[in-house]
């Protein structure tokens, strides 16, 4: 169904959706959030799933990620059937998803914990100077704003090294301004690692701002109504041409108007 | 007479004084002034009554004095402090980890939950006859009736602590590898410890409410047994009161440091306002 993204060559698929079906049970009747899904996301591809809320994006993230079972198809990374949460694949959630008891330092941590000590160090000290939260290393999230909070949630996924990082919409609870900072910093991070990233998003311009590819999801049950590519260098210009036309195919898909 | 409208009058100045201090001295003024009108309309009542036996504030304050001056009052709180060190520690080791496994494990739970809420609803009250068959009569008795009164808060508070942890955190830990004791250690045990420390700390406010009933197993000590004795032996009741008082102050000092454990790094997320 979905071929690569054009325009690089030689890719590989990381990431692969086979007729990945969900329902979930609703006073003992089966409910569809999911209709078959066929997607495939190459290694190193930064791809969003864009959608309405309830639309089951969130649920195919779950499954990709180990956490729910798909009720029918299956994901396959790297050759092998996604059975269970993995180190190498790491989920950086909406809110809350760091240890509240423990400090940055520990939180960032948490991955390393086979490693020798002075790997640890240095392996911590290196992510934390990378996403911007030198000096504070013995603070607690609590004493965190909600920004550099999501730095540490982004933190302990990267210390590790992941070869798949799963953002369900990371910087939903984000003010408008740190929301754009951070998407900054995250293709920043990208560009220097080159992780594949799952990003789902129910925001238009999020989701421009960051893919390589925007998988457009129908509201329930979620289907694929859409895939479009974002031939678009970074740094992004919110103000071209381009950027414009692909919001506007972007929209049709979702089936919204967007003139208000 | 005269200290009592002394004590009317600086009490009922005190209270509007409160609304105009810095914060921290208001923390002090207002619950003492409450606390003098309190004494004050004791005394009033006294006075109204002309009761022979009840006593006033001051008698039971010269009994507190009186005690004090004795050998006794040392002994008996020591006595009381030691059962219900005992009891709540026993309660406290055996409890936590029962409820941390209850909270945890969904068979457990199925299988131990409905024993344990029927054994809840049980007055220590009612275990002292059994108490002192199994262990006679003396310290042991007096522990198990605090380990009994104690335990449930614990271990009800622990299960439910743990059954409240955000589905987010036990993804983290699946998604780092964590199982088994670091599981625990890392996760299970920390998300579950600010709601464990308020179960820690109704559980002592409970251990010290039936230490009263937890005497009457024919101990010879502690201030519970200084209740019923200074009422057996010649209606003593300004010693009675005494005693009473004692209990309550010495329960806001058992609060205050139990209250202590919310402070540490690990915990105090648990506790700020959101």
């Amino acid at each position: 169904m979905s071929a690569s993204s054009p325009g690089s060559t030689a890719s590989k698929p990381k990431v692969v959706f086979e007729q990945v079906a969900k329902d979930f049970e609703r006073r003992g009747e089966p409910l569809r959030v999911l209709d078959p899904i066929d997607l495939v996301v190459d290694e190193g591809e930064f791809v969003c799933l864009l959608g309405p809320s309830g639309c089951g994006k969130s649920t195919l993230l779950n499954i990709a990620g180990g956490f729910e079972p798909p009720t029918t198809g299956r994901v396959v990374i790297d050759g092998e059937a996604v059975n269970g949460p993995h180190p190498r694949r790491v989920f950086v959630f909406q809110e809350y998803g760091i240890f509240p008891w423990a400090s940055v330092w520990d939180n960032i941590g948490l991955g390393l914990r086979e490693l020798p000590k002075e790997q640890q160090y240095a392996t911590i000290q290196q992510t934390i100077d990378l996403v911007g939260l030198t000096g504070f290393e013995k603070s607690y999230p609590m004493e965190l704003s909600g920004g550099m909070k999501q730095r540490v949630g982004v933190a302990r996924a990267l210390a590790v090294s992941p070869d798949v990082i799963y953002m369900d919409e990371p910087f939903g609870a984000l003010d408008s301004l740190t929301r754009l900072t951070m998407r900054a910093e995250l293709i920043r991070i990208w560009q220097t690692r080159r992780p594949t990233i799952l990003f789902v998003t129910h925001d238009v311009d999020e989701s421009i701002q960051l893919a390589d590819r925007v998988v457009v999801f129908s509201p329930r049950p979620g289907r694929i109504a859409g895939i479009v590519d974002v031939d678009l260098p970074h740094p992004r210009d919110l103000g071209t041409q381009r950027y414009g036309e692909i919001k506007n195919q972007l929209y049709e898909l979702l089936g919204v108007r967007h003139a208000v | 007479m005269i200290a009592d409208l002394l004590l009317f009058i600086f009490s009922l100045a005190a209270l509007p004084l409160a609304g105009r201090v810095s914060e921290s001295a208001r923390r002090w003024i207002a619950p003492i002034a409450v606390t003098g009108l309190g004494i004050a309309a004791w005394s009033a009542a006294c006075f109204l009554a002309q009761s022979q036996i009840f006593p006033t504030p001051w008698e039971s304050f010269g009994a507190i004095v009186e005690l004090a001056q004795s050998s006794r009052l040392w002994n008996d709180i020591t006595a009381s402090l030691f059962r219900v060190t005992w009891g709540f520690g026993l309660a406290t080791a055996v409890g936590i980890p029962l409820g941390l496994w209850i909270g945890w494990s969904a068979r457990s739970f199925a299988a131990l939950n409905p024993l344990v809420q029927g054994l809840r609803p049980i007055s220590p009250i009612a275990w002292i006859p059994i108490a002192i068959l199994w262990f006679g009569i003396g310290d042991l008795s007096a522990v198990f009736l605090i380990f009994l009164a104690s335990i449930f808060p614990i271990m009800v508070g622990t299960t439910a602590a743990v059954q409240n942890i955000p589905q987010v955190y036990v993804r983290s830990a699946a998604n780092f590898g964590l199982t088994g004791f670091d599981l625990f250690r890392r996760v299970v045990l920390p998300a579950a410890m600010p709601q464990i420390i308020t179960s820690l700390r109704i559980a002592l406010g409970v251990a010290w409410l039936v230490i009263v009933a937890a005497e009457m197993v024919g101990m010879q000590s502690g201030l519970g047994y200084l209740v019923s004795d200074a009422r057996n032996m010649g209606k003593r009741y300004d010693l009675v009161v005494a005693a009473m008082i004692l209990i309550g102050l010495i329960g806001i000092v058992l609060d205050v440091l139990v209250r202590q454990l919310q402070n540490f790094d690990e915990v105090r997320w648990g506790f700020a306002k959101r």
